[in-house]
């Protein structure tokens, strides 16, 4: 009970730092949304009257906390350049960037589990040396680029999909999670290499513990001593660590999303935050933060359920 | 039952291939006890996994005969050695803290040879399990079967390695220094459960040990190594008795015996050196983020005692018994404590149990003996030198010693190093954190003379740390018995040894085999 009381605070603090800390930042850029309205040419009477109508002109604080207020009780607000409630605009592109963010996690983890095994287990024979060398250039390569070379190659060359073409989920499931395929591989090629990494160097250290020679003596076999013993104990530290990466793909697909033209939250983040639509960013801002809040839960949880030290004792 | 000719062993990793176990001979018959003896590096826990197949590494190369009823185990197909492994020859290994998987229930780990090599329904092998594990005298097997290793003490632990190696009914168990990680309590019970094993089921075994006492007491006959070899074999009573070999000899005259080796030290007209009062020393537990030190223990508890010059003083206790938290309360080296102490002569030094760990490996001994009156300043290069060159001869190593690097040496040399580090300080009180304990025997009596020596020549006291009864009856006239953190016993050697007051130290006597003497 404590456990969660004491989560559940973080939990709140986390997304009123966050929040409170994108206000300030619009506060201190230069512009807001009635100068990007009304243009350059507008007269101060102008812009003083939608600055009137939009509640531009209230104090900080004020803004801040009736922001806040609402977006508690599930009301994000109307956007400012726009004029359409918040919510509705979010409605339609959340569902596109939790698909695209799931589908990359998904190939993180189908990716590098099998690869960290193959290549511990077969660790001095050429071609795991070759994949272990394959992922270090991978997990150089910054997802954009690798868009962009996925986009060129898949897209221009060999026509597995068409650039730009993006199709809705209502309009067809199907070619909807095909569009999807090549942006989550971009996404999820860097990271699966750094996870597999890491799985085999943390089992090719845990073999050496004594642990293993006690498994070998009641007769297990290599494959057993692997998969019944030295698995569980190896995965440990990358469970962290696929928590960290699944935070990062959510910040991920926002940039992939521009290179694939997805109508996801990406692209409404980019341009909410050159019109100064501080009721939009804030709203995604928040859910993010709070996305991202629930991963580590979980993952906490994860991680008491699979070392078993770690568990409280009671 | 088990018949091991001319066994060689080769390691490949490095250029020139070593010969870590030569010609190597042992005969273990249907239900005797046969012990290998040795120091480190002798190559008996090596022979002993090359006979329980755990010597696969690519870079190892043997040769030789290993027969096991009848069948040739060395070269034999991986899938029969296996169904040999954990059924018929099964295994206990010395660090019961790491021997078994962190995340696995015990209850899983005990069964795990049984379902590897017996077909039965889980109901079955659980029944089986718990009740190998009330065989072993473990309590509340019930409540175990669902717990983690990490739950179970040291000795608890070991108890569950045996019953998981016994759960098949092996017809050889290798116990390869099954108690060299456990408190002399806990020591004596495994060996007394291993003789009651053997007894009972017939269960041959093959003990590998450092400790020449626990050896006699289990094997029916032993075979000492040195160096890769054996220097001899045959019953123990032969062996331990009439010793043929000069090494057998050397190695059982440096076994501690009960005798004493430093004089009884009269403390009477002597001046107070040391004076604890009423010491406390807490220990603070990082239990979570918001409630960092919510908990706290005690680790020492209202410990007084005198220490006076000139004397060697014994503490001691079992792991956890706060021996060591006292000494480092002594030297200033906590925070967290209450009481007074009151110190006569000149800040006093430290040896530590463990010289590998405690000098920098990259360093000269030259430059971490000068270290000391480096920092403080004051003196030429050259007196520096010379006086570290004087204290090196005073521990037994000559100047040459000077320029080489620690990692160079051996463990006897290092504790040496670290005692003249001590001796730089020029202190009139060294505070010997089981300073022993770590050495093979042979070494470890070279040491006890070396601190005897110092004694008797420069007049250092010395409080001496140490969980081993025998040890401390030779060097100490004054004892002080230590559990839970408290003093329980003080008294001089007479009174603690031959007429002890509490049932702990009574315990502790009987279970280093300590006979009163008159």
């Amino acid at each position: 009970m404590k456990t969660v009381l004491k989560k559940l605070a973080s939990f709140i603090i986390t997304v009123l730092l966050v929040t409170l800390f994108v206000f300030l930042a619009f506060e201190l850029i230069p512009g807001d949304a009635a100068t990007f309205r009304l243009g350059t040419n507008a007269t101060p009477e102008a812009l003083e009257r939608l600055r009137e109508e939009l509640g531009l002109n209230r104090p900080f604080f004020v803004r801040y906390f009736t922001w806040l207020y609402s977006f508690f009780f599930g009301d994000m607000g109307q956007s400012l350049s726009y004029g359409v409630s918040v919510r509705s605009m979010l409605a339609s592109k959340l569902p596109i960037t939790i698909t695209l963010t799931l589908m990359s996690f998904v190939m993180i983890v189908a990716l590098s589990v099998p690869l960290g095994v193959l290549t511990s287990k077969y660790e001095d024979r050429m071609w795991a040396r070759s994949l272990d060398a394959l992922g270090q250039v991978t997990m150089s390569i910054p997802p954009f680029f690798l868009g962009i070379i996925i986009m060129y190659v898949f897209g221009m060359i060999i026509h597995a999909f068409t650039p730009g073409g993006f199709v809705s989920w209502q309009t067809d499931p199907v070619r909807f999670i095909g569009y999807m395929f090549f942006p989550s591989v971009a996404i999820a090629l860097p990271k699966a290499a750094m996870s597999a990494k890491l799985l085999r160097t943390s089992i090719l250290s845990e073999r050496k513990l004594d642990y293993v020679r006690t498994a070998y003596s009641r007769g297990n076999s290599t494959m057993d001593v692997l998969y019944r013993h030295v698995l569980k104990n190896a995965i440990i530290p990358v469970i962290t660590f696929l928590g960290m990466t699944l935070a990062d793909t959510v910040a991920g697909s926002l940039v992939i999303e521009q290179v694939f033209s997805i109508p996801g939250f990406g692209r409404l983040l980019i341009s909410s935050i050159s019109n100064r639509d501080y009721p939009v960013v804030q709203s995604i801002i928040a859910i993010i933060a709070m996305i991202v809040i629930v991963i580590n839960l979980i993952v906490d949880i994860m991680y008491r359920f699979m070392d078993p030290r770690m568990r409280e004792r009671s | 039952m088990l018949e091991v000719t001319d066994l060689h062993i080769e390691i490949e990793d490095s250029l020139i291939p070593e010969t870590v176990v030569e010609d190597f001979d042992i005969e273990v018959s249907a239900g005797e006890i046969v012990g290998i003896v040795g120091e480190s590096g002798s190559g008996k826990s090596m022979s002993a996994h090359a006979i329980a197949g755990l010597l696969s590494r690519k870079d190892m190369k043997k040769r030789g005969r290993i027969v096991f009823e009848g069948e040739e185990l060395l070269g034999m197909e991986r899938s029969r050695l296996r169904s040999i492994q954990g059924d018929d020859i099964a295994v206990v290994f010395q660090e019961p803290m790491t021997s078994l998987n962190p995340v696995k229930t015990i209850g899983w780990q005990v069964e795990e040879a049984l379902r590897i090599h017996r077909d039965m329904t889980d109901e079955e092998y659980k029944e089986r399990a718990i009740q190998m594990m009330r065989d072993v005298e473990i309590n509340e097997p019930e409540k175990r079967y669902y717990q983690y290793p990490h739950e179970l003490s040291g000795g608890l632990r070991q108890r569950v390695m045996i019953a998981a190696a016994l759960i098949c009914d092996p017809k050889l168990l290798i116990a390869d220094e099954p108690t060299t990680a456990l408190d002399v309590t806990i020591q004596a019970q495994i060996i007394e459960l291993l003789k009651r094993i053997n007894s009972k089921k017939g269960t041959a075994i093959l003990f590998i040990s450092h400790d020449l006492g626990v050896i006699r007491t289990l094997c029916s006959r032993v075979v000492v190594m040195n160096k890769g070899r054996i220097v001899e074999s045959g019953p123990v009573e032969q062996v331990f008795n009439a010793p043929a070999e000069e090494y057998t000899k050397q190695l059982i005259g440096a076994i501690p015996q009960f005798a004493k080796v430093a004089p009884y030290y009269d403390i009477s007209g002597k001046k107070p050196i040391l004076e604890v009062k009423n010491v406390s020393a807490r220990y603070k537990k990082i239990t979570g983020y918001f409630t960092p030190g919510a908990r706290q223990k005690l680790t020492v508890k209202n410990a007084s005692f005198v220490m006076y010059e000139g004397q060697i003083m014994g503490l001691v206790g079992e792991s956890g018994s706060g021996k060591t938290t006292l000494g480092k309360t002594i030297l200033g080296m906590l925070d967290d404590t209450s009481g007074e102490i009151v110190h006569y002569s000149r800040m006093p030094q430290m040896i530590f149990q463990d010289p590998y760990g405690s000098l920098n490996p990259a360093k000269r001994v030259g430059w971490i003996l000068t270290e000391p009156m480096r920092i403080k300043g004051g003196s030429t290069k050259e007196e520096q030198r010379e006086k570290a060159a004087s204290m090196l001869e005073l521990v037994g190593l000559d100047r040459t010693f000077m320029d080489r690097k620690t990692s160079a040496l051996s463990g006897g040399q290092r504790q040496r190093v670290c005692i003249a580090l001590a001796l730089m300080q020029e202190p009139k009180l060294i505070i010997a954190d089981e300073p022993v304990s770590a050495l093979d025997v042979t070494v470890q009596r070279q040491v006890i003379n070396l601190l005897v020596r110092l004694n008797k020549e420069l007049g250092i006291a010395i409080l001496f740390i140490s969980h081993d009864l025998k040890v401390v009856y030779e060097l100490c006239s004054h004892i002080i018995v230590m559990k839970s953190g408290e003093i329980v016993e003080q008294g001089t050697d007479e009174q603690i040894y031959n007429n002890p007051g509490h049932p702990y130290t009574k315990q502790l006597l009987s279970s280093a085999g300590y006979v009163k003497s008159d």
